[in-house]
C-alpha cells in the first residue's frame, strides 16, 4: 500500500471544518451567554435619578450591549479553556493530526467564534434598545452619532476583545495541561495582587500593575492602533502556546 | 520494506522502565500479534509507534521517520483501542463521515455494511454505546480507514464470542484483499494465532521473542513420562516449564533442540512427546516461576 | 477439513495433508491449478504466508510446480509421490507409536507381530 502524502494546510483545514461541527455545543452556549446578558441590560447597565420640590421626578438609564459583550468576553476566555482539555484536545489524534495543525486549527476556530460571539453581541446592543423603546415605551434619546461606520467600529472592537480573551484563555488551559499546579499559582496571583494592593499594604489604594493594563487596551481612541495592540499580544499568546503544546504526549 | 523500525527504545516513568532497550522490525504487509502480560508495556509500545508518547531514549522509525509530532505518520496510521476520543457532538454517521474526510483510503462502503451487520445505529452517539458496541464502531473504523499501519490495541474488549470471531474474519479478508501492516495486541492469544503472521512477545518492556508463529509453535516440546527417564532426557535443555503428574511421573515443557532421530528414540524410551500451544508457551515464557501457580502452593 | 487449532499438527501442515487427500481423491487432476494461498487463507481463515507454508512444502517434495505468474500446479507425479511419502513417514510414524505402545504394555515383539498379521488377514478377509 503506498504512502499518502500529507499537505499540512490541507489537513488544518479539514480539522477546522471538523471542529466547526464538533464543538457545536460552545455556539449553543455562546447564545444562552447572550440572552442572559439581554435579559439583564433590559433593566439598564447605569443611570440616576432625582426628583424636583415642584413635584417632578426622573430617571435615566443607559441601555447599550456593553454588559452583553462583557459576558461574551468571559465566554470566550472559558471556550478558550475548554477546547484545549484532553476531551478536546485528544479527539484529534483520533484521526489525522500533529501538534501544529491542532493548534492552528483550534485558533481558527476561536477566530471564527469571536467574530460570530463579537457580531451577534454588537447587533444584539442594538435590538436591546429597540427592544427597550417598544416594549417599555420610554422616552428615548438616540446618540445621533452612530451610523454605518461606527457601527462597524463597535463590532470590530468587540471581535478583538473577545478573540483577547479566548487567547488568554487559550493560553490559560495550555498552562494547566501542563501542570494543574501552574494554574493556582497563576489563580492566587491573579486574585491576591489586588487584594495586596487594596490593603494599603503596598501603600496604593489601586491595583496599578491591572489598571496599567487595562489602560493599555481601553486608552486607545484609535483603532487602528488598538488592533494592532491586540493582534500582536494574541499573536505572542497564541505563539506561546504553540511553543509548550509541541512536546505534549497525547494521553486518555 | 520494513514499516518499523525500532532500536534500543526506552520509556521511564519516574523509576519505572515501561519501556526497556527494545529493538525490533515490522516488515510491510504482515499482520503481527503483540502479545504479553498486563503491564508489561504493550500499550506504551504501540502509543510510541503512533507518535502518542514520546520515547525517552533510542531510536524509533515509522516510515522511516520519527513519528512523535509527524503528521505524515498520523495520516497513514490509525491506532484503534477501547479509550478511543470521539466528539460528543456527533453521532455515530457523523463521525463516520469525518474518519471520511481524514483518511483517503477510506472505504465508506464497507464501513457501512459492517455498520449495518453488527445493527449500529448511524443516530447513536459514541458515549452512549455499551462496552462492546463502542469497540465494535472503533473497529469498524480502524478496519474502513485502511491506514497503511493499522494498530489495534485491545481491540475486542467487551465484545462477546460471535463478535469477536466476526472482527478477526473481517481483518483476515480485508488485510487479504488490501494488505498493510496491521499490529494486533491481545491477551487471547489463541483466538488470534491463526490469523497472525508473527509473534512479538515483551515482558517487562523487553523483547522476549519475535518470530513466526510456525516457528513459536515449535519452539518447544512438551515431554511427559516417568521422572527420571524425563529428567535423563531434558538434563541438557532449557526448562521452562514443569510440573510433576502422580508420584512417579512428570510433564517438562524444554526448549526444543531435538533432532527428529532424538524425539523417535525419547518416544520409544517410553516418553510422551507433545507440541505446546503457542498461548501456553507464552503464558510459560513470560511466567516468574517455572511451576507457575504451583509453586505458590507448593511448600515441601 | 476442520483446522484444529489446539497445536496438535501445525496448521501449515494441516493445510498441505488436505491438498494430498484432495490430489489423491482426484478433486484436483494433474496439471490443474491448486488454491492460491489467498484462497486457502479465505477457506480456513488463516494467515496467508501459513497457507503459503503448505504449499511451499508440496513444492519442494514436487507434488506441485510453479508457473511464474499463474500460480502453482499440481504435477503429473504428484499422485504416486504422496503415496511414497504417506508410506515412508505416516506409516513409519504409526509404527514408532505402536511399538512404544506395546513396549508400556509388555507386549513382546512375536505378539505384536502376531497382531498385525491377524489384523491384516482380518482386513483381507472381508
Amino acid at each position: 500500500m503506498s504512502l499518502i502524502e500529507v499537505n499540512y494546510w490541507e489537513i488544518i483545514k479539514k480539522q477546522y471544518f471538523f471542529k466547526l461541527k464538533a464543538y457545536s455545543g460552545v455556539f449553543t452556549s455562546m447564545m444562552v451567554v447572550q440572552i442572559i446578558a439581554f435579559l439583564l441590560s433590559l433593566g439598564g447597565t447605569g443611570g440616576s435619578g432625582g426628583s424636583g420640590s415642584s413635584g417632578f421626578s426622573y430617571t435615566t438609564g443607559y441601555y447599550n450591549g456593553s454588559m452583553i459583550i462583557a459576558f461574551t468576553m468571559m465566554w470566550a476566555l472559558i471556550t478558550g479553556i475548554l477546547i484545549t482539555t484532553k476531551a478536546y484536545r485528544n479527539d484529534d489524534f483520533t484521526f489525522v493530526a500533529n501538534r501544529g495543525t491542532s493548534n492552528l486549527s483550534n485558533m481558527l476556530f476561536l477566530l471564527t467564534a469571536s467574530i460570530i460571539g463579537g457580531t451577534l453581541s454588537m447587533l444584539s446592543g442594538y435590538l436591546l434598545k429597540v427592544f427597550v423603546y417598544l416594549i417599555f415605551e420610554v422616552d428615548m434619546l438616540f446618540d445621533v452619532t452612530h451610523t454605518i461606520s461606527t457601527l462597524w467600529l463597535g463590532i470590530i472592537a468587540s471581535i478583538l476583545y473577545i478573540l483577547l480573551f479566548s487567547a488568554i484563555g487559550y493560553l490559560v488551559g495550555v498552562l494547566a495541561q501542563i501542570s494543574k499546579s501552574l494554574i493556582i499559582i497563576l489563580a492566587a496571583v491573579v486574585i491576591g495582587y489586588p487584594i495586596y494592593a487594596s490593603t494599603g499594604t503596598g501603600q496604593r489604594d489601586e491595583p496599578t500593575l491591572f489598571i496599567a493594563i487595562t489602560q493599555f487596551y481601553q486608552g486607545e481612541s484609535m483603532l487602528s492602533l488598538f488592533a494592532l495592540k491586540v493582534i500582536l499580544t494574541v499573536t505572542i499568546l497564541f505563539f506561546t502556546s504553540l511553543i509548550i503544546t509541541n512536546r505534549l504526549e497525547v494521553k486518555q | 520494506m520494513k514499516v518499523i523500525e525500532c532500536n534500543q527504545v526506552s520509556k521511564v516513568y519516574g523509576n519505572h522502565h515501561a519501556v526497556d532497550q527494545l529493538s525490533f522490525t515490522i516488515e510491510e504487509n504482515k499482520i503481527t500479534g503483540l502479545i504479553g502480560r498486563n503491564g508489561a508495556g504493550k500499550t506504551t509500545l504501540l502509543k510510541i509507534i503512533a507518535g502518542y508518547l514520546r520515547k525517552t531514549s533510542g531510536e524509533m522509525n515509522v516510515f522511516s521517520e520519527e513519528p512523535f509530532n509527524n503528521l505524515k505518520v498520523s495520516a497513514n496510521m490509525i491506532f484503534v483501542d477501547d479509550q478511543m476520543n470521539f466528539p460528543t457532538a456527533l453521532n455515530l454517521g457523523e463521525l463516520l463521515k469525518a474518519a471520511d474526510s481524514f483518511y483517503e483510503n477510506w472505504d465508506m462502503e464497507l464501513a457501512k455494511r459492517l455498520f449495518d451487520y453488527f445493527s449500529l445505529n448511524p443516530k447513536q452517539r459514541h458515549d452512549s454505546l455499551s462496552k462492546g458496541m463502542k469497540s465494535t464502531f472503533n473497529m469498524i473504523v480502524g478496519l474502513a480507514s485502511r491506514c497503511s499501519l493499522t494498530i489495534f490495541d485491545e481491540p475486542t474488549t467487551g465484545m462477546d464470542v460471535s463478535v469477536r470471531k466476526d472482527f478477526y474474519r473481517a481483518l483476515l479478508k480485508d488485510y487479504i484483499a488490501y494488505p498493510r501492516t496491521i499490529i494486533l495486541s491481545s491477551h487471547l492469544l489463541n483466538e488470534i494465532e491463526d490469523i497472525l503472521e508473527d509473534i512479538l512477545l515483551i515482558k517487562d518492556g523487553e523483547k522476549y521473542l519475535h518470530m513466526s508463529v510456525s516457528d513459536v509453535k515449535e519452539y518447544a516440546v512438551g515431554i511427559s513420562g516417568e521422572g527420571t527417564i524425563v529428567n535423563q532426557w531434558t538434563k541438557e535443555n532449557e526448562i521452562l516449564y514443569k510440573k510433576s503428574l502422580g508420584t512417579g511421573s512428570s510433564y517438562v515443557v524444554v526448549k526444543n533442540d531435538f533432532t527428529e532421530s532424538m524425539l523417535e528414540r525419547a518416544k520409544l524410551a517410553g516418553l510422551k512427546i507433545s507440541p505446546v500451544a503457542a498461548e501456553d508457551l507464552c503464558i510459560y515464557l513470560t511466567s516468574k516461576t517455572n511451576g507457575g501457580i504451583d509453586d505458590v502452593f507448593d511448600r515441601s | 477439513m476442520i483446522v484444529q487449532g489446539d497445536g496438535t499438527k501445525p496448521i501449515y501442515i494441516q493445510i498441505a495433508e488436505w491438498l494430498e487427500t484432495e490430489i489423491l481423491s482426484e478433486n484436483i487432476k494433474p496439471d490443474e491449478k491448486i488454491y492460491s494461498q489467498y484462497q486457502l487463507a479465505e477457506m480456513y481463515n488463516i494467515n496467508p504466508a501459513t497457507a503459503a507454508k503448505g504449499l511451499t512444502i508440496l513444492a519442494n517434495e514436487a507434488v506441485l510446480y510453479k508457473k511464474r505468474g499463474l500460480g502453482m500446479f499440481v504435477s503429473s507425479k504428484a499422485k504416486a509421490i504422496i503415496l511414497k511419502k504417506r508410506k515412508g513417514q505416516t506409516l513409519k510414524n504409526l509404527v514408532t507409536d505402536l511399538v512404544s505402545e506395546a513396549k508400556r504394555l509388555d507386549v513382546s515383539e512375536a505378539e505384536l507381530i502376531g497382531m498385525i498379521k491377524l489384523a491384516n488377514s482380518q482386513g483381507e478377509g472381508k
